[in-house]
């Protein structure tokens, strides 16, 4: 149980370190210490301070949620710090997909129709992405000793 | 009487009588047939409830909370329903086809129910049929549709005695307390169905607080919708002026008025999933009321305000009250016309504000000035309802506080060189 402690402990440290960083960038580039800058499939525009300055904000909560809880990670306390600050990643991630999702399904202004057709409609989907969208699937191990109930209870 | 206890029925005759001691031990067989012992484990469940209600982890929680509610209430009402569809829908098929079949342009009817007839887009004709129909179905509807899903479902999870819990210290600095967030939320949706909650409030203190800081400082869905539309890049400052007003004026309602201001104890139930019936019954009574309530006010409203045009009142009003407005608020003179036509409709007047041309500066100041000024007809007639004299103290509030706060707002603005 220890060694599953630690290997967990270290896991969601890493998470919590990548997702501090993270939305720390998002609140530099918005804040334009940084013009918006795209790596890979990774972007942080940094045009909005509703998006980047407050949505880095809680991603910063999230990342602070995750280093607090990622020593003896998996007893009751600290695992729940961990999920709250995951469910705050899940919150920022579900907002950024929902608003692809909602700006996809309409053809857009110019056009004549009123829903996009269907390769408009996955092109909306294309990278790149915000951070947030990008940790998701990190943060599938969370979901995973979510489900399994690998936590202790008191 | 009967008394019923797990596996055996007791029934005394009704003329038995019972002392005190027989009735005790009837309550402990009772008790030991019924109630089962045991050590209760803590489940992740109960450990997040009090994560959430924790200042130092409850805020956070509280600011992600309300992120997502506006991310998706931006998304859904703005990007998908009103620009995606709605837009097209009105500007390219409905005017168009409203101005080709309505006959004489230049009649008093066209001008009450078509509108301007060289407008291309609805927001700029002004008419019942142009205009009202798009503000209500086209901006409003979707608006207050996804305010009140996310509204019914924060309830129904457990999470909004939560965040009650965690703003009650802050809300009892401005004579209320936690429970004051249920109207102010709902009055972010409509300030009528959010007058009504007031109720929920203890002493007659609070309710007058509450009520009269929602008539002034709480914008509806429809004016939040509506300015989504034509100031997207302001909405925030002007959140935030209110905020600030919202705190300010509380506090010192807070101090000026007698009365009490009595703690509560708050039942906060454990976390659970919403159940789907409730959330679609919640959500169709809701809307329900807001279709039948306010609905009806808008297309009222832009026909009471192009008659007033038609017949001169509002442009001899505006003239009455020019030197006011253009010398203490700092706003153009043409803004006074659609200044006084909101006490019809807020949200209207605000789309009336986005074809006159002025400085940013001069664009926030006379969006926060119309959403602190006059609640609107529904929400004055509601007000009504909960008391006339309430409704009076109120207005005097409302007076003091426009001329004070618009006043400082165009203060500010002459300090920062930007009014």
């Amino acid at each position: 149980m220890i060694q599953k402690n630690s290997i967990s402990g270290i896991y969601i440290g890493l998470l919590g370190l990548v997702t501090l960083a993270c939305g720390l960038a998002d609140i530099f580039v918005w804040a334009g210490i940084n013009a918006g800058f795209q790596v890979g499939i990774l972007e942080i525009a940094g045009d909005d301070f509703f998006r980047w300055a407050w949505g880095g904000f809680i991603m910063v909560c999230a990342g602070l949620f995750m280093l607090a809880g990622s020593r003896k990670a998996l007893s009751l306390q600290q695992f729940a710090k961990v999920t709250l600050g995951t469910v705050l990643v899940w919150l920022i991630a579900g907002t950024d997909i929902f608003a692809r999702l909602c700006e996809s399904i309409p053809a857009g202004e110019e056009a004549p129709e009123f829903f996009n057709s269907l390769s408009g409609f996955i092109g909306g989907f294309a990278p790149p992405y915000s951070p947030a969208i990008i940790l998701l699937p990190f943060t599938l191990v969370i979901l995973y000793l979510l489900y399994t109930q690998a936590y202790d209870t008191d | 009487m009967v008394a019923v206890g797990g596996a055996e029925q007791m029934v005394l005759s009704s003329d038995a009588v019972l002392s005190s001691d027989a009735r005790w031990e009837m309550v402990d067989r009772l008790t030991r047939q019924t109630v089962t012992y045991g050590t209760y484990k803590r489940t992740l469940g109960d450990v997040l409830g009090e994560l959430t209600v924790k200042p130092l982890t409850g805020i956070p929680v509280a600011v992600a909370a309300l992120f997502a509610f506006w991310s998706i209430f931006c998304s859904f009402a703005g990007a998908l329903v009103t620009d995606g569809f709605m837009v097209k829908l009105f500007d390219a098929h409905w005017l168009p086809w409203l101005q080709s079949l309505w006959p004489d342009p230049a009649s008093w009817h066209y001008f009450v129910f078509v509108g301007d007839p060289l407008a291309d887009n609805c927001f700029e004709a002004f008419g019942v049929l142009t205009s009202g129909l798009f503000v209500s179905i086209g901006v409003v509807l979707p608006a207050i549709l996804i305010f009140y899903l996310m509204m019914t479902v924060l309830e129904d999870s457990g999470y909004l005695p939560r965040l009650a819990v965690l703003v009650d210290s802050v809300l009892h600095r401005v004579g209320l307390h936690g429970y004051a967030i249920v109207p102010a939320i709902l009055g972010l949706g409509c300030n009528v169905p959010a007058v009504t909650a007031t109720r929920i409030l203890e002493t007659r203190k609070q309710r007058f607080i509450m009520m009269s800081l929602l008539a002034i400082f709480i914008p509806c869905g429809a004016q939040l919708g509506v300015m989504l539309e034509v100031i997207p890049d302001m909405v925030g400052m002007v959140f935030l002026c209110l905020i600030v007003g919202f705190c300010l004026f509380g506090y010192i309602l807070n101090k000026v008025i007698p009365g009490e201001n009595p703690e509560i104890l708050v039942d906060v139930p454990p976390y659970h999933w919403p159940v789907k019936e409730n959330v679609a019954k919640k959500l169709c009574n809701r809307t329900k009321g807001f279709l039948k309530e306010a609905v009806p006010f808008v297309l009222f409203g832009v026909l009471v305000v192009n008659l007033l045009y038609l017949g001169g009142v509002i442009q001899a009003l505006a003239a009455f009250f020019e030197p006011l407005f253009v010398t203490w608020f700092g706003v153009p003179k043409e803004t006074v016309g659609p200044l006084i036509a909101a006490f019809l409709r807020k949200d209207l007047a605000i789309a009336q504000l986005s074809v006159i041309p002025m400085t940013a500066y001069q664009m926030f100041a006379s969006v926060v000035l119309i959403s602190i000024y006059f609640p609107c007809v529904a929400t004055f007639v509601v007000m009504l309802r909960e008391g006339w004299k309430e409704l009076i103290a109120a207005l005097a509030v409302l007076f003091v506080v426009v001329f004070a706060y618009g006043g400082l707002i165009h203060a500010i603005g002459i300090l920062l060189g930007v009014a």
